[in-house]
């Protein structure tokens, strides 16, 4: 098979045709005279070459009977299409392809299926459709022409189309990861997750890459199997430990499912990795928020401020955050931001009716709390802060109205709404109906200690509750010892969790939070404890302990979460933080 | 951090020519000491025009030393060690096309052309049938086109060419063409060198070369003939050579599919396989890794095996990349050309360097030229040439990327400041509260009252563009059109009614007169069959220069009542012409 020949072989100007010699050794003795070997080799290229001039002039001089011309390669400059095109010069690629396709009469093959995909990145998807498919027919053996015409008609959203293609590319082509990855996202797009999963699966047996984990854990997720998703994106961790994207899913679904530890260690990870990374610092901040870390959490929000300015999310989590450092001015100013970055987020809204509320803006927080009703009517918790301004705008009947429907409506057993129901009907002088609205929370607080053992309460709503149960003159104040000693007893278990002081810090400082109104306050809990009963002073202690529930979540609520329904509970931070 | 300020101190400008004229790429440029004086030259193969005028170019210090010219695009230039023979002079293989051209002596001294491939026989066949008369060209292409189709083997270049034909050009060319053999040559797409049987810097060394059609030849150097043949799956863009052939031998080759293989000395199937998930651009192994730059704006590292070790994100694009290796120093790395005007000096993932480039970066090299180990040469974009020399100073620190808390961090948040006023306002909520919300809810209902009144007031008589009544449901919208002094007014009625048709209805218009002027002011309405839209046309003038717009009302009216069916006022616009007379 040597194909070598000698330069200075004087018959290889008669073409390669003749030269299938196996020569070439001898080389070294001969040197090429100067010069000579271009003129010569000119001729002898002509043969390999495109210059029609040069063949026209060779056949004239050769003898009649020999040589045709010999046709230029037809994949002659395919290394050198892909060359620009893998550096993204598109406009020199696009001119290279245009001459290769003049000269070989629109035949090759490779030209044409690069000049589809530069006409598929500029958005021009029909086209580039149109020209994988005249690839498919100058090469029907390809299953890579399969695969784009398959691409480009899952990009038109002919998803039912796409997975035939791929289906017969497949056949080509045994045992490729990419046709199984979009076989599974085509199914995924037309909402087939069994057949997503399957085939998802097949190309992770193939090869692993990270899109398909996030793909598969994706359609498990939708699917609504969240522990086999995260079994998926544990394992897709193993594999690529330092994928961000992966490390922040995987934080925040454990997140979602109340494994905070666990949690906060991907997302830390993920921080590592790429401190810039504006949905870990969401969750991490929010995390720490929730233990009442507001300086670290702000510090990452810093960094989440320059990379994302104008984050809905972030700037209410910002506000809270100064809320819990009782900043409450530059509170409202993040709020207001957050607000009008996204008028339509009702938890922005109840943030801000709840600052409003501790502000003793009972006008201002009624509207805002209006509006977020009026965004999400399903929700106890915002009918009983709406009542809670209501009782102090002296508006008694459409307060008790507010009540009413928060009691309704609260499935989260939330012992709060009924305790402010009770304390509210107590200043009303209707005791029957502060004992009912009492007897409920009991049951509520003994089902939610049931369902966690090392449960624990916001001492300030078991303080608040303890005397409401003494101006009820109620005898069983066991409820609530029992979760007191248990709290007591286990602060190491919850510290796991979070700083111990924490929770209680919030709430001393919510408390202070109502300085302006401390003579009011001091003088209310007084009288509550020797239930004299004024209607008076009950009013503002509602809102002492509503406040430590909504915005700085740890102590009460949160750990609801892990208790009993994880999902609804937890939703109103996280998902913020996941948008 | 390592960036620009502190990297000016690394390096010496020696020498920028910004209309050097180059376009080539990393894999088309070389050192060598092409005259066994000690001095090594920079050996360009440059591609001209992209379709003539390719050179083949040697620069001596900062001066163009030799220019010939090439036939053909070259794909990859290398310089290697061809034989024993004293002094120890490189030749220069430059391939191009199907070909390979071998300089010594910057002389052109030998040609080596690859096999052809393997020719259909079916198609053989054919045409030498028509060669013999048997067929004619029409029946020839049907069945060129039969093979096409089922056929593993593709067609030769005569025969897709064939297919392209008009019919009225079938004849000729058959006849042009029918007397050759058929024969199918593919093109070189990269070229490397592999060391014979010495490890040492100037040991004879093989030429390594990955075709279109998917092979990998290994050549003799002095023969010239194939000493081995390997099949890869796609064909190959770039390729790293290392080890001995004779011993052991590793290539990787990134190819077009955007998998990498790594070929081995026992076997012609790729050992070992790295799919990545988009192209590689460029590919450099740093000891016993492979690092690999992608068009994800990604570079990531490897080892021998595909085991996937690390990657980073880039700023911008890839353009090129090429390895730095110092031995002196015991320093290897991997230079990235970014489409940003960056170049980037990586050691493993960890960010060492970056500098500046007046242009876009085509071409990386680095390595002796002249009699300066640490050199490194760049062309750019606009066809520039850049040299750099490494100061005998510069450290590279190899500090860890793990960087402290990011700069972000300690830029002051943007909390938007309240003022005095809204502190006193606040403070006047908190006294007031309870007076301000009662005045708010008591406006709110007024307003609502009004509204409502408004609206009922609309409805009894008629001032909307809807007619609701029971009898005569009519909907109405108007148009203008013109830009003045004349305008056309345009009245679309509809009977909105289910199948009642609707008649005796008129329009009549109040306006201004003393700024309107219209034809007819008083119209009669056909009959309006339900669900039709009847256009009502008529023309206004405006009389009035001054600039000013008013309301035409326009009513409906049953004919005999005198209160309108439905009313509607259309705002004017200002006659932007000037009345002529």
């Amino acid at each position: 098979m040597a194909t070598a020949c000698s330069v200075d072989n004087s018959k290889m100007a008669d073409g390669s045709v003749a030269t299938e010699l196996p020569v070439a050794i001898d080389t070294k003795k001969r040197r090429a005279p100067k010069g000579t070997w271009l003129a010569r080799d000119i001729v002898a290229l002509a043969t390999g070459r495109i210059s029609r001039l040069a063949e026209t002039l060779k056949e004239k001089t050769k003898n009649k009977s020999s040589v045709s011309p010999e046709l230029p390669i037809v994949e002659r400059r395919n290394w050198l299409i892909h060359q620009h095109y893998i550096r993204k010069d598109y406009d020199t690629c696009k001119v290279i392809i245009k001459e290769q396709l003049q000269e070989t009469n629109g035949m090759c093959e490779y030209a044409i299926y690069v000049q589809a995909l530069i006409l598929r990145l500029e958005g021009k998807i029909q086209q580039s459709l149109e020209l994988f498919q005249s690839c498919a027919i100058l090469n029907p053996s390809s299953a890579d022409n399969l695969k784009q015409v398959a691409r480009s008609l899952f990009l038109l959203g002919k998803h039912k189309a796409a997975i035939e293609f791929y289906h017969e590319a497949a056949r080509l082509c045994e045992k490729d990861w990419e046709i199984s990855h979009n076989l599974g996202l085509c199914y995924f797009f037309i909402k087939d997750f069994k057949h997503a999963e399957e085939h998802l699966n097949i190309a992770l047996q193939i090869n692993k890459h990270d899109k398909t984990f996030m793909m598969l854990g994706k359609v498990h997720l939708l699917a609504g199997e969240t522990d086999k998703a995260i079994e998926v994106y544990k394992r897709a961790v193993e594999f690529s430990p330092e994928n961000t994207e992966l490390l922040t899913t995987l934080g925040l679904l454990f997140l979602q499912l109340g494994k905070y530890q666990k949690a906060f260690e991907h997302l830390g990870n993920a921080l590592t990795f790429d401190p810039n990374n504006y949905k870990a610092i969401l969750a991490a901040g929010s995390m720490m928020q929730t233990h009442g870390d507001f300086d670290v959490a702000m510090n990452k929000y810093r960094v989440a401020a320059c990379a994302v300015p104008e984050s809905p999310p972030l700037w209410n989590n910002i506000g809270m955050c100064f809320f819990g450092k009782k900043k409450y001015v530059a509170a409202i100013s993040c709020l207001k931001r957050a607000h009008y970055l996204s008028p339509f987020d009702w938890k922005v809204l109840y943030n801000l009716g709840l600052v409003h509320l501790t502000m003793q803006q009972y006008a201002s927080a009624f509207h805002f709390l209006s509006a977020a009703i009026n965004l999400n009517p399903r929700m106890g918790e915002l009918y009983m802060l709406l009542a809670v301004a209501l009782t102090n705008l002296e508006d008694v009947e459409n307060a008790s109205r507010a009540y009413e429907q928060a009691v309704a409506l609260d499935d989260r057993s939330n012992p709060l709404v009924n305790l402010n129901f009770a304390i509210f009907l107590y200043n009303h002088s209707d005791k029957k109906g502060a004992l009912d609205q009492y007897q409920e929370m009991e049951r509520k607080v003994n089902l939610l200690r049931d369902g966690c053992t090392n449960f624990e309460f916001d001492p300030e709503l078991m303080d608040m509750a303890q005397k409401m149960g003494a101006a009820l003159q109620v005898s069983e104040n066991l409820v609530w010892t029992k979760p007191g000693k248990d709290s007591k007893s286990k602060p190491n278990s919850a510290a796991a969790i979070k700083p111990p002081g924490a929770p209680l810090g919030t709430n001393q400082a919510l408390g202070q939070a109502m300085s302006s109104a401390a003579s009011y306050n001091k003088n209310i809990q007084l009288p509550t404890g020797v239930s004299k009963g004024p209607t008076m002073p009950f009013e503002p202690e509602p809102d002492v302990q509503k406040a430590p529930s909504l915005p700085i979540d740890p102590p009460g609520p949160t750990e609801l979460a892990q208790s009993d329904n994880p999902k609804p509970r937890t939703s109103k931070r996280r998902t913020k933080v996941e948008d | 951090m390592s960036e620009s300020g502190s990297d000016g101190g690394k390096w010496l400008d020696a020498h920028y020519d910004p209309v050097a004229g180059l376009y080539t790429f990393s894999s088309c440029v070389d050192l060598a000491d092409l005259s066994g004086d000690g001095e090594s030259r920079l050996v360009v193969g440059d591609l001209g025009c992209g379709s003539y005028s390719m050179k083949l170019k040697v620069y001596r210090g900062t001066v163009l030393m030799s220019e010939s010219t090439l036939l053909d695009l070259p794909a990859g230039l290398v310089a290697f060690f061809m034989d024993l023979h004293e002094p120890r002079i490189p030749a220069v293989a430059v391939a191009s096309g199907p070909c390979i051209y071998v300089y010594k002596n910057l002389r052109p001294y030998f040609k080596f052309t690859l096999p052809g491939l393997e020719v259909n026989t079916l198609e053989q066949d054919v045409w030498q049938q028509v060669k013999e008369g048997q067929i004619d060209p029409l029946t020839l292409k049907e069945m060129l086109e039969g093979i096409r189709k089922k056929a593993n083997i593709p067609l030769s270049v005569r025969s897709t060419r064939f297919l392209s034909l008009e019919t009225s050009d079938m004849d000729a060319f058959v006849q042009l063409h029918n007397q050759q053999p058929i024969r199918r040559q593919t093109v070189i797409t990269c070229i490397g060198t592999l060391k014979k049987s010495t490890a040492d810097e100037d040991g004879v060394s093989c030429l390594v070369i990955g075709t279109e059609s998917c092979d990998v030849y290994v050549l003799d150097p002095e023969a010239f003939i194939i000493l081995s043949k390997m099949l890869l799956p796609a064909a190959p863009i770039t390729m790293d050579v290392t080890g001995q052939f004779d011993v052991e031998f590793r290539i990787t080759v990134a190819c077009r599919n955007g998998n990498i293989y790594v070929l081995r000395r026992e076997s012609d199937k790729p050992k070992y396989c790295i799919e990545l998930s988009s192209h590689p651009v460029g590919l450099v192994r740093v000891g016993k890794n492979v690092v690999v730059g992608c068009t994800d704006e990604s570079l990531q590292g490897f080892t021998q095996k595909g085991k996937k070790l690390w990657r980073i994100i880039l700023p911008a694009p890839v353009i090129t990349m090429a390895a730095m290796d110092l031995p002196t120093r015991g320093f290897q790395g991997v230079l990235v050309g970014l489409a940003n005007c960056e170049v980037q000096l990586y050691r493993d993932k960890n960010l060492l360097s970056t500098f500046k480039t007046p242009n876009v970066v085509t071409s990386i090299c680095f390595g002796r030229y002249g009699r300066e180990d640490g050199t490194l040469i760049m062309t750019t974009k606009g066809g520039g040439l850049m040299m750099k020399i490494l100061k005998r100073t510069a450290v590279f620190d190899d500090r860890d990327s793990a960087p402290g808390p990011p700069l972000a961090q300690s830029v002051r948040l943007n909390v938007p400041k309240k003022t005095k006023l809204y502190v006193d306002q606040t403070l006047r909520e908190r006294e007031n509260g309870l007076t301000m919300h009662r005045a708010f809810q008591m406006d709110l209902s007024r307003l609502r009252l009004a509204t409502a009144k408004a609206y009922v007031k609309a409805l009894e008589s008629s001032l909307t563009p809807m007619s609701s009544s029971l009898s005569e449901p009519i909907k109405m919208n108007a148009v203008v059109q013109g830009l003045g002094p004349s305008f056309k007014l345009t009245l679309n009625i509809q009977n909105t009614a289910a199948c009642r048709p609707i008649m005796n209805l008129a329009i009549s218009f109040l306006y201004d007169e003393s700024l309107y002027r219209m034809r007819n002011p008083y119209m009669r309405i056909p009959l309006l069959v339900p669900g039709l839209i009847y256009p009502v046309e008529t023309f206004v003038e405006c009389t009035s220069d001054k600039g000013i717009s008013d309301i035409i009302k326009v009513f409906i009216l049953h004919e005999g009542q005198s209160s309108p069916l439905l009313t509607a006022h259309i705002n004017m616009p200002v006659s932007e012409g000037l009345m002529l007379s």
